[in-house]
C-alpha cells in the first residue's frame, strides 16, 4: 500500500477546485429550485437533489488515488477551497466536508479498499447519506421532522449521492479504465 | 561547475516496444551552452526530464553530475546540482507571489532565514525583474513568468540549468533577455546549460554545442561543427504567391469594431476595426506571445475584448452558444483540448453524427483517414497516439464539423514533411468543395502557398493585411 | 491572533453548538463575532452578504421545520440562530486569516506535513487557471455538437485527465525547486504563538462552557 506523495495531494486538491467550479455553474439551478420549494416548506428538498454533485469529489478521489483516506482528504480540501474561496459556510463547511468524506471513505474502507466497482461505490454512496443524514439531524433539526417527510429526505437524498457519487463515478471511471488511466482492476 | 554524463542511458515509454532514447552516451561540458535539437515528440523532454532526476533513472548511474550520481548527492543539495525551466509558463510554481516563491526555493535548500531577503534580491536584480517582487505569478505574461523561473535557478545557485522549450510561447525581446541572462551564467559563473527547442533559428550567437538526438540516438557536435550547422541552416521562409490584398467585393463574415485585446493589464491589440472574409484562408503572423491564440479565443467566446465582434452581422455575445459554436470552430494548439471520448474510432464518430454527413460520407472518411496513415489506429486509445498522429486526428475531427468559419491554430505543430504535404493537399480540397473560411496561425510556413490567399500581420500591437493600406 | 488555534477555537465552538441547544449563548457568540467583524473592517458588502444568505436558509429551514415537523418554537430560534452563528464565525475567520499565513502556520505550528501544506497552495494558486479551464472543455466540447451537462461523464473525464496532467507537472516543478517530501526546511516568514493567544483561546472557551452550562434546560 503506497503513501500519499506531493503528486496525490496536487491532484485531490485540483479535482476538489474543478468539482466546486462546475458546482458552482448549478448554483442558478438551485436557486430556483430552493426558491419554489421553499413557500411549500420543501426547500430542504432541494439542497437533497443536488447534494450528490456536491459529494461525487469524495467517490471519484476514493476511486482514482486507490490510498485509504483518499475520499475524505478529496472531500475536505474542497470543503477547505470552498471556505477560502467565497464560501460563506465558513466552519461548518470544514466539519460537513470532513463527515461527508469520512461518509464515503467507509464504502471503501469496508471492502478493504481492494475492490474498485458497482459494489464498493453503492456501499459507499449508502454510507455517505448516513453519515451526512445523522449530521443533518443533529445540527440541521432533521430529527424533529414528521417520520413521512425525514423518510423522503432521506431516499431523496441516497437517490442523488447514488446517481452522481455512484452511477456517474463508475461511468467516469469505466472511461478511465478505457484510457488506460485507471488499471482495468477487480470489481 | 558540473560536468554531465550520459552514459549507456536506454529508455522506453511503459507500454512502448521501442526504446525513445536508445543506448545514450554523451557529456555536456561544463560551462558550455548547449543547444538540445530534434523533431517534436522525439525524447527531449523525456531526456531532460530524467537529467533533472524528475524521471527515476532505469539504471542508477546513468546520468552523473561531475562523476556522482544524483542519488549520491544529499536531497537538499539537488537543486543546488541542477534545476530545470518548464515549457509551460504557468504551472511551474508552487506559491501566489514571486516574492514567496523564491522564498519556498530558498527554504527548501534550508537557507537559513536571514540570508534569504538579500539573495531573493540579488537574484531578481541579476535577471533584471525586481519590479515584480510582489506581484502575483498568475497574472504576469509568459515571459514574466519564465523570467520570474530563471530568478529562482539563480537564487538556487544551480550548476546545471536545464531549460525545456522555454520561448514557445514568450516574446521576442524577452527571449533575448533571457538568452542574455543565460550567456552570463555560463561564462561569468560556469553555469552548464542545455536548452531544448526543436527550432534552430536565432540560436547562433550564443550556442557552443548543438546536441542532435535523431531517432533515439544523440550526437555532441564541437564548437566547428555547430557553427558549420548553424552557417548551413536556413530558416525557414514564408512563400506566398496567391496572396492578394482584400478586395472590396469581398463579404466580411466575422467582423470586429474597435477590437482591443488585453492579456490582464498588458494590451495585446490597441484597439482597431477588423474583418476576416468569407470563402478566403487567412494566415495570421506576428511574434511569440503578441496575442494570435487571445485573438482566436476571443472569436469562439473564451475571452474577454473590448469593442464589439458580429458574425454575418450579429453580435456574437447575441447568438445562442450552441449554434454559434456550430459555425465557427477552433482547432485547439493542444490536441488534448479537441477530444471527448477514448478511442480515434469513437471521435470520428462523434464528428459524423453531428457534423456535415452529406459530404463526409463513411467512403469519404475512410479515405482520407488512409491518406493521413491512421487507418490502422482507428481503435487505438486516443491519447496513447504519437503527438503527430493526434494532430492529424485532430485535424480530422475539425474538418468533419465542417463549421462555416474553421479556426485552427499550429495546424502542422509536430508533423513531419509528409504529414504537412497530405494534411494541406486534404485541407485545400474540403475548403474549395464545401467552401469554408479557414484562419490559420502557423510557425510552421513551407507549404502554405497553395491554401494562403490572404495574410495578416500582427505587429506593434495593429493587426494589417499584406498590401491593405491604411 | 495565531490562525491555526484561531481554527482551532472555530471549530470547536461551532461542534459545540451543533450539539446543544442554548441560544442564548449563539445570541452572545453572534454579537461577539458581528462586534469583530466591525473591527476588523470587513467591507459592508460582505457584511449585508453574510446576513442576508443564512436569512434565507435559516427561514425556509425555520418554515419547512414547522410546517413539515414537529420542533418546538425554543427549538427553532436555536436552529435560526445556530445557521448565523456559523456564518459570522465562518466570516471573522476568513475575513482576517489569508490562505498563505494558515498553511505556514499549520506547518510550523501545528507540523502538517510540508507535503500537504505546499501540495495544497499549489493546486490553490491555480484556482483562475482552473475555471477558464473548465469554460475551454465545455466549449471544445460544443464545437463537436455535444452539450456538456453537469451529468455528463464525458466533462468529468476531461477535468480529470487535466488535472493529473497539471499535478504532474507541479509536482516537477516543485520538485524542481528543491522541494524534497519530508525533508527539513528553514521558514523565511515564522508564524508566532505567543501566549496570550493561549489564553484568549481558553478563555473564550471557557466563557462558551460556562454559558452553555448555564443554559441547559
Amino acid at each position: 500500500m503506497k503513501g500519499w506523495h506531493v503528486r496525490d495531494i496536487i491532484f485531490v486538491t485540483i479535482l476538489a477546485i474543478f468539482m466546486g467550479t462546475i458546482f458552482f455553474v448549478t448554483g442558478p439551478l438551485y436557486t430556483v429550485l430552493a426558491a419554489a420549494l421553499a413557500p411549500a416548506g420543501l426547500q430542504p428538498l432541494a439542497n437533497e437533489l443536488l447534494l450528490g454533485i456536491w459529494v461525487m469529489a469524495g467517490p471519484l478521489a476514493g476511486f482514482i488515488i486507490r490510498i485509504p483516506g483518499s475520499a475524505t482528504l478529496g472531500e475536505f480540501l474542497g470543503a477547505v477551497v470552498e471556505m477560502f474561496f467565497g464560501g460563506i459556510w465558513g466552519a461548518s463547511t470544514l466539519i460537513s466536508g470532513a463527515l461527508q468524506g469520512i461518509g464515503s471513505e467507509l464504502g471503501f474502507a469496508l471492502t478493504g479498499y481492494k475492490h474498485y466497482g458497482w459494489f464498493t461505490l453503492a456501499l459507499s454512496s449508502l454510507t455517505t447519506a448516513i453519515v451526512t443524514f445523522g449530521w443533518d439531524m443533529i445540527k440541521n433539526g432533521y430529527a424533529s421532522y414528521h417520520l413521512g417527510f425525514m423518510a423522503l429526505l432521506f431516499v431523496v437524498r441516497l437517490l442523488s449521492i447514488f446517481f452522481f457519487g455512484g452511477v456517474l463515478t463508475k461511468l467516469i471511471a469505466n472511461l478511465l479504465v478505457r484510457a488506460h488511466v485507471l488499471p482495468s482492476a477487480a470489481h | 561547475m558540473a560536468t554531465v554524463t550520459i552514459d549507456s542511458l536506454t529508455f522506453t515509454y511503459p507500454k512502448r516496444t521501442h526504446p525513445v532514447l536508445d543506448n545514450l552516451a554523451v557529456t555536456f561540458p561544463a560551462g558550455k551552452f548547449s543547444l538540445l535539437t530534434g523533431v517534436s515528440g522525439g525524447g527531449k523532454s523525456t531526456l531532460l526530464n530524467l537529467i533533472a532526476g524528475l524521471t527515476p533513472l532505469p539504471t542508477p548511474g546513468a546520468i552523473r553530475f561531475d562523476g556522482h550520481p544524483l542519488a549520491e548527492i544529499p536531497a537538499a543539495k539537488h537543486a543546488n546540482t541542477v534545476a530545470m525551466m518548464f515549457q509551460e509558463p504557468s504551472t511551474q510554481f508552487t506559491m501566489d507571489t514571486v516574492e514567496n516563491e523564491l522564498r519556498f526555493a530558498l527554504e527548501n535548500q534550508r537557507m537559513t532565514a536571514t540570508d534569504i531577503p538579500a539573495a531573493i534580491d540579488d537574484a531578481l536584480n541579476f535577471v533584471g525583474i525586481a519590479q515584480l517582487k510582489h506581484r502575483i505569478l498568475m497574472q504576469l505574461s509568459g515571459g514574466e513568468q519564465q523570467k520570474v523561473a530563471l530568478a529562482i535557478i539563480v537564487a538556487m545557485n544551480s550548476d546545471v540549468i536545464l531549460l525545456d522549450e522555454p520561448f514557445a510561447s514568450i516574446d521576442p525581446p524577452t527571449r533575448l533577455t533571457l538568452l542574455q541572462k543565460l550567456m552570463t551564467l555560463c561564462t561569468q559563473q560556469h553555469k552548464t546549460v542545455i536548452l531544448a527547442d526543436h527550432d534552430l533559428s536565432g540560436y547562433a550567437p550564443w550556442v557552443d554545442h548543438l546536441a542532435v538526438l535523431d531517432s533515439g540516438h544523440l550526437a555532441l557536435l564541437s564548437a566547428e561543427e555547430t557553427q558549420e550547422r548553424f552557417a548551413a541552416f536556413t530558416p525557414d521562409r514564408l512563400r506566398l504567391t496567391r496572396v492578394t490584398a482584400p478586395q472590396a467585393t469581398e463579404t466580411a463574415c466575422l467582423q470586429g469594431t474597435q477590437l482591443g485585446l488585453f492579456s490582464g493589464d498588458r494590451e495585446l491589440i490597441h484597439p482597431q476595426d477588423l474583418a476576416f472574409f468569407a470563402g478566403q484562408t487567412t494566415l495570421i503572423t506576428g511574434p511569440n506571445g503578441s496575442g494570435k491564440s487571445t485573438l482566436f479565443r476571443a472569436l469562439v467566446r473564451l475571452g474577454h475584448y473590448q469593442g464589439t465582434l458580429t458574425y454575418q452581422g450579429r453580435d456574437i455575445q447575441k447568438i445562442a452558444r450552441k449554434s454559434y459554436a456550430r459555425q465557427v470552430g477552433l482547432m485547439f494548439q493542444s490536441s488534448m483540448a479537441q477530444f471527448l471520448n477514448v478511442t480515434l474510432d469513437e471521435e470520428l464518430t462523434l464528428s459524423q453524427k453531428n457534423g456535415n454527413h452529406a459530404y463526409f460520407t463513411p467512403e469519404r472518411v475512410t479515405q482520407l483517414l488512409d491518406q493521413l496513415g491512421l487507418t490502422q489506429h482507428r481503435d487505438q486509445v486516443i491519447y496513447s497516439l504519437s503527438s503527430g498522429q493526434q494532430k492529424k486526428a485532430q485535424l480530422l475531427c475539425m474538418l468533419i464539423m465542417a463549421p462555416q468559419v474553421l479556426l485552427l491554430d499550429e495546424p502542422l505543430k509536430g508533423l513531419d514533411l509528409a504529414s504537412i504535404q497530405t494534411t494541406m493537399q486534404i485541407l485545400t480540397s474540403v475548403q474549395q468543395d464545401l467552401g469554408l473560411t479557414l484562419i490559420l496561425i502557423s510557425h510552421q510556413l513551407s507549404g502554405l502557398d497553395g491554401l494562403v490567399t490572404h495574410h495578416l500581420r500582427l505587429m506593434d500591437h495593429h493587426l494589417l493585411y499584406e498590401g491593405a493600406t491604411e | 491572533m495565531n490562525p491555526t488555534l484561531k481554527l482551532a477555537l472555530v471549530l470547536i465552538i461551532a461542534l459545540e453548538i451543533s450539539f446543544t441547544q442554548v441560544w442564548t449563548v449563539n445570541v452572545a457568540l453572534l454579537v461577539v463575532c458581528f462586534i469583530l467583524m466591525i473591527a476588523y473592517r470587513v467591507k459592508l458588502k460582505r457584511l449585508l452578504w453574510l446576513t442576508l444568505v443564512p436569512l434565507f436558509f435559516a427561514t425556509a429551514l425555520v418554515w419547512s421545520l414547522s410546517l413539515q415537523g414537529s420542533a418546538s418554537s425554543h427549538f427553532l430560534i436555536v436552529i435560526f440562530t445556530r445557521m448565523f452563528v456559523y456564518v459570522y464565525m465562518g466570516g471573522v475567520f476568513t475575513q482576517t486569516t489569508e490562505p498563505l499565513m494558515l498553511t505556514r502556520s499549520l506547518e510550523q505550528n501545528a507540523k502538517l506535513p510540508s507535503k500537504f501544506a505546499y501540495g495544497f497552495l499549489a493546486a490553490f494558486n491555480l484556482l483562475p487557471k482552473i475555471r477558464t479551464e473548465v469554460a475551454t472543455i465545455r466549449a471544445a466540447a460544443l464545437m463537436r455538437g455535444q452539450v456538456l451537462h453537469v451529468w455528463s461523464p464525458q466533462l468529468y473525464f476531461k477535468v480529470i485527465l487535466v488535472a493529473m496532467n497539471w499535478s504532474d507537472q507541479l509536482a516537477s516543478a516543485m520538485a524542481s525547486h528543491g522541494f524534497v517530501e519530508g525533508a527539513p526546511r528553514t521558514h523565511a516568514v515564522t508564524v508566532p504563538l505567543p501566549k496570550w493567544n493561549w489564553w484568549v483561546c481558553g478563555m473564550s472557551l471557557v466563557a462558551v462552557q460556562l454559558g452553555l452550562f448555564w443554559g441547559l434546560p
